[in-house]
């Protein structure tokens, strides 16, 4: 894959850039602020787009604007925030904003989780692929503030435990290889979950992390 | 210095000035009442000899009596107008410190908060990612997935040891900045340190019999500490001086340096940042610094904040 970095500190852009290379892709641009990154989308049209949160000048939330924008005008381009705390709000900004709110080719880490070189490789494929990649701190925290607190309690621990893979962006075939249980297993739990919570069932998996979301922070 | 309550002071008096000079101007009323009482004695005493027919002795005591009572009108007038007439102007006074204070802190956790974003968490992020792509590699060589490349992983196990030491660096600066450990050892101790880790050879004279309490200690070692660093920078000097003195009441710190002088207290600058935090705790900066130097900066802090 084509992939350009947008991330203020050296140390941390080096590193990710190493892992990427080593990964077999292709660092078409590395910049350090919003404006270089919206440039180099726009020079490049990479498959992919690594953006820390906070950038100069105002130390923000300079990258979630930035990716809300490249999802806009470059479709084609996934999106992977990432930082070193998780602010559930930007994770609701990014996938409200994604494109026909299908929460397509979006994806939001923690900077630690790049350290697990084959899973982070993972889901910078699967936003590039245009689908989804949430911090399981993100599902954690939003399955914590959730007001459906009844339903979400009716639920098995197994079935949680789906429930918080599906958030995260991953397939039924991820979550049956994560939980070593048979994807006809999941699948089961899915439509459980599914009616549980009185959801209409979906068949693709981006449809199904943005059902899940609405739900919880509803 | 641009300090309000400064400029109120250079216009009262002269004599007003040599009199609460001192900074704990609450004894004036102590004096002025002993004075007053004792003006009462020696006038009764004059009124005594009146009365028993010596006339020619009474004005050895009514004219010292006149003196007293006087003096000691005069200067309870003075402590009266300065602890209790403009309270509203200290409460003022309180209110803007207070705010500053408020502020200050506010500030200092930002800049907490930025240092370690930038620091010591960039680092360990970035070293975390050397340490996941060598564990990576390693495990490819172990089930035999992988290509060997020992010298790869050697080179990122050795960049992510450099990394770890310099996030240990950053993060000892960072608890320094916060509380510099040597000031638990006093003030002393801690001036010792800095002085000791000065980029500019400095002579230290250290005169505290006691301990001012802890707040003022820290605002005393910040402000010697931005001195120095401000003599080293800016001031062109060769030498500097660090001279710090308690006396009842009063902590002075004094950085004089042989540089080129010309500093002046500018908004927003490093010692309007001082003066503002010396300010919070009724203490005040005095700067000289005529051009060709020598830089004098005097910091007076009461004891206890």
């Amino acid at each position: 894959m084509r992939i350009v970095i947008a991330e203020d500190s050296a140390v941390v852009r080096a590193g990710l850039a190493e892992i990427l290379a080593d990964g077999g892709h292709e660092v078409v641009a590395a910049v350090g602020n919003a404006d270089g990154l919206l440039a180099a989308v726009a020079e490049h049209r990479p498959d992919a787009a690594v953006v820390d949160v906070r950038m100069p000048p105002g130390y923000t939330n300079e990258g979630v604007r930035a990716a809300i924008a490249i999802r806009r005008d470059h479709p084609k381009t996934g999106v992977l925030v990432f930082s070193q705390y998780i602010e559930t709000h930007y994770a609701a900004d990014l996938l409200g904003a994604a494109s026909g709110g299908s929460a397509a080719g979006v994806g939001y880490l923690l900077k630690d989780r790049v350290s697990d070189v084959d899973e982070f490789l993972e889901a910078l494929s699967r936003v590039a692929a245009g689908g989804t990649a949430l911090d399981p701190e993100v599902v954690t925290q939003l399955l914590a503030a959730s007001r459906r607190t009844d339903t979400l309690g009716s639920l098995t621990a197994r079935e949680r435990e789906v429930l918080a893979l599906m958030a995260e962006g991953r397939s039924n075939s991820a979550i049956a290889a994560t939980l070593v249980v048979s994807e006809r297993a999941v699948e089961k739990h899915v439509a459980n979950i599914f009616s549980k919570l009185t959801l209409a069932p979906s068949d693709t998996d981006n449809r199904r992390v943005l059902a899940v979301l609405r739900y919880l922070e509803s | 210095m641009h300090a309000p309550d400064d400029k109120a002071r250079s216009r009262r008096p002269v004599l007003e000035r040599i009199l609460i000079r001192s900074w704990e101007y609450r004894h004036l009323r102590f004096w002025a009442g002993y004075r007053i009482v004792a003006g009462i004695i020696v006038a009764f005493c004059g009124v005594a000899t009146l009365w028993v027919g010596a006339y020619r002795w009474a004005a050895l005591f009514l004219v010292p009596a006149a003196l007293l009572l006087a003096f000691g009108y005069w200067e309870m007038t003075i402590a009266y107008r300065l602890l209790y007439a403009p309270l509203p102007q200290r409460v003022r006074e309180l209110e803007q410190s207070r705010s500053r204070v408020v502020d200050d802190s506010a500030a200092g956790l930002r800049r907490i908060e930025r240092d370690l974003h930038d620091g010591a968490q960039a680092q360990l992020v970035a070293v975390s990612m050397k340490l996941g792509l060598a564990t990576k590699k390693l495990g490819g060589m172990v089930d035999g997935t992988g290509q060997t490349d020992l010298d790869r992983v050697l080179e990122l196990v050795v960049a992510a040891h450099r990394g770890t030491k310099e996030a240990i660096t950053e993060l000892r600066d960072l608890a320094r900045g916060i509380h510099p450990p040597a000031l638990d050892q006093g003030l002393g101790a801690a001036l010792a340190t800095l002085a000791a880790r000065s980029d500019l050879p400095v002579e230290l004279i250290i005169d505290l019999p006691e301990r001012p309490s802890p707040a003022i200690e820290t605002i005393a070692y910040f402000c010697a500490a931005e001195l120095l660093a401000n003599a080293a920078k800016h001031g062109g000097a060769q030498h500097v001086t660090l001279e710090a003195a308690h006396v009842p009441g009063l902590l002075r710190v004094q950085v004089t340096d042989d540089g080129i002088g010309g500093a002046r207290v500018e908004a927003h600058g490093g010692l309007a940042g001082l003066a503002e935090r010396v300010r919070t705790v009724d203490g005040r900066l005095r700067l000289s610094s005529p051009p060709g130097g020598p830089t004098m900066v005097t910091v007076e802090l009461p004891s206890h904040a």
